[in-house]
């Protein structure tokens, strides 16, 4: 049996519970093992970036809570939950979202930084990562000088070098052209494949969909759909 | 740390017109404040330094109830010996006796009451240079006995000349009334026009005996190799002489220590508006840098930079761009010193408002290694301090929401 890295129980999010409440999530549950390549879709205001927020600890919910690999992230708080997110998840953003002013190793590096990883291990993680992307060669690169797609790989990098327990990436094709999103999809489910690194997608792209094992679609805040790995599609309840 | 200096120095050049604004706002912030600072500095030394050198010495002894109504009943019997004594100290550059009296200069064009100053011609020239000053005529002759030095301003006021002769009256020893008649041997001018109105300079010898006090003098003015000495002197000084008073300058003359404190505080003023200034300047850019770097913060946050890291970026920013700012203020800063410090601001057409204050019109900034680090740690504080509103505010950023502008 696969171990169950994010465990989703009852998440609603209410706005303006006071006045009149609109339900960005309703009473979702959600379990996703290590290893999934799971792509979360639905129309724009469905609560997918919601979800995602919430699983990974960036946005509380007004019910339920997550658990990443057993721990309880809602109930985790400041510089707590920043630390968990640091050492747990990984994030790839519709915009790339790589610091301007770091170089493409720089922008990998940083995070193990944070992390407070000696030196000699940090070196040797970045030229591991750059070579998985393909990328040794723009290593000194800014993000200013690099094209959408790379930055979006160098992103991926960045995700991955913490070695978290999942990577949550929000739209990340969506400012890609479609050569640059196939060779980002590839080279995601080869990472996916070779180092059983969980992925949880949301998007609108036809091309993330058909790549992924798992498709969760999401409707009004609930999960109208979950396409499992075995293709068989359960109705939600 | 390296990774946020890193982040922190370059995120100062993401806006080259922003950060130059800056720099320049502390530039300009850091070489008004020191500059204001000098100039002040060279007014009050050039005053407290006049003052020392033409009127009141570093030292002076008194009978001990001479300073309370100036009456001349209270002199020093002693004052030739202990003059002698004093000028074989160690540490002396002059010494000089006087005969202070308060009394009244009167011509055919009116009176005006004064400070008769009987000085010793040698000795006081040495101590305050008193030929110096003369504008017109000549310093006392030898062989004439009843010559006055009066000023410029009293000369015009009494309507007097060169060679005229005038008046002067005061209370003797025991009270009674005495005159005599002095002839204008010289016209002096100060920059001190409240002293010029105020003082006449005659011989000892002219007005002692006069006073009832022959061949005795109620003053002794101690003119010091260095400032620095005065309290150790001074010490030294009133352990010789328990019984006289021995004042130093600044207790002899409360009201320039006066002059300084409340000049100190109007520079602190000064200080204050160029620093709120630059306050308001820091916390605008650094707020705008803040609030257009929203989602990068946010993204910050999201992958683990935790919120104190988040807040030393900022600060660090804020530094980084003082760093840069500080050197050019400070070069400025020096050139301009360094160039009036020699050259002098020139305020001639404002002399006579400089003088009635006792202030040259002439005025060469100068300043200390001590005042000019205190400003510079001020201008840093400041910064630092103006920081820390954009940084709470970076604070505040929640990243979920951050990450959607």
């Amino acid at each position: 049996m696969q171990e169950t890295v994010i465990d989703a129980h009852n998440l609603s999010k209410i706005y303006d519970e006071k006045t009149i409440p609109v339900y960005a999530l309703n009473k979702v549950h959600l379990h996703i093992s290590r290893g999934e390549f799971t792509a979360i879709k639905g129309p724009s205001g469905s609560g997918k970036t919601t979800l995602l927020n919430m699983i990974g600890g960036l946005d509380i919910p007004s019910e339920g809570f997550v658990e990443i690999g057993g721990t309880n992230i809602t109930a985790l708080k400041g510089n707590e939950l920043i630390d968990f997110r640091l050492n747990n998840i990984g994030f790839v953003f519709q915009s790339y979202n790589l610091i301007p002013v770091l170089t493409a190793k720089e922008n990998i590096e940083f995070i193990m930084l944070l992390q407070k990883r000696p030196s000699k291990e940090r070196e040797q993680r970045v030229l591991e990562l750059l070579k998985q992307i393909g990328m040794e060669d723009k290593i000194n690169k800014r993000p200013r000088e690099l094209s959408g797609g790379q930055q979006q790989r160098v992103a991926v990098a960045r995700a991955l070098a913490p070695k978290p327990q999942f990577i949550l990436a929000d739209e990340p094709t969506a400012n890609l052209d479609s050569v640059s999103a196939e060779n980002l999809l590839d080279m995601m489910l080869k990472l996916n494949q070779e180092e059983n690194m969980t992925f949880v997608f949301s998007t609108h792209d036809q091309r993330v969909i058909n790549r992924a094992r798992r498709v969760i679609t999401l409707e009004d805040g609930k999960i109208v759909a979950d396409t499992l790995p075995t293709t068989v599609e359960h109705k939600n309840s | 740390m390296n990774m946020l200096v890193k982040i922190a120095s370059r995120n100062i050049w993401r806006s080259t017109k922003r950060s130059l604004i800056i720099i320049t706002a502390v530039s300009i912030g850091l070489w008004a404040g020191i500059f204001i600072m000098a100039f002040y500095n060279g007014m009050i030394e050039q005053r407290i330094n006049s003052a020392i050198a033409s009127e009141l010495s570093h030292i002076q002894l008194h009978h001990s109830e001479f300073r309370k109504d100036y009456e001349i009943k209270y002199y020093l019997p002693d004052g030739r010996k202990m003059l002698e004594i004093i000028s074989k100290k160690q540490g002396i550059k002059a010494v000089a006796g006087r005969v202070i009296i308060k009394g009244m200069i009167a011509s055919a064009a009116g009176s005006s009451g004064i400070t008769i100053n009987g000085v010793m011609p040698e000795q006081e020239n040495v101590l305050t240079n008193l030929e110096g000053k003369i504008i017109k005529g000549n310093y006392f002759n030898p062989k004439k006995e009843n010559e006055i030095l009066i000023s410029e301003k009293l000369r015009k006021k009494l309507k007097l000349n060169l060679n005229k002769k005038t008046i002067l009256t005061f209370q003797d020893k025991e009270g009674n009334l005495a005159s005599a008649a002095f002839r204008i041997c010289a016209i002096y001018k100060t920059i001190n026009s409240p002293y010029d109105d105020a003082n006449v300079f005659v011989k000892t010898s002219a007005i002692d005996s006069l006073a009832g006090i022959p061949k005795a003098i109620n003053e002794i003015a101690v003119l010091l190799e260095s400032s620095k000495a005065v309290p150790e002197i001074q010490r030294n000084l009133k352990q010789q002489f328990p019984k006289t008073e021995i004042k130093n300058w600044m207790e002899i003359s409360p009201e320039l220590g006066l002059t300084v404190s409340v000049g100190d505080q109007m520079v602190y003023i000064f200080m204050g508006i160029i620093l709120l200034a630059l306050a308001f300047g820091i916390v605008n850019t650094m707020m705008m840098s803040v609030l257009e770097r929203t989602r990068e913060i946010g993204m910050l946050l999201a992958l683990g930079m935790n919120k104190f890291k988040i807040f030393q970026m900022i600060l660090l920013e804020t530094f980084f761009l003082i760093l840069a700012g500080c050197p050019i203020g400070i070069l400025l800063a020096f050139a301009t010193i360094g160039i009036t410090n020699r050259t002098g601001i020139d305020f001639s057409q404002f002399s006579e408002v400089y003088s009635s204050f006792g202030y040259s019109s002439i005025i060469y900034p100068t300043l200390s290694w001590n005042q000019f680090g205190n400003i510079v740690l001020l201008i840093i504080l400041t910064a630092l301090f103006s920081a820390l509103f954009p940084a709470r505010r970076a604070l505040k950023l929640k990243p979920a929401e951050s990450l959607k502008k």
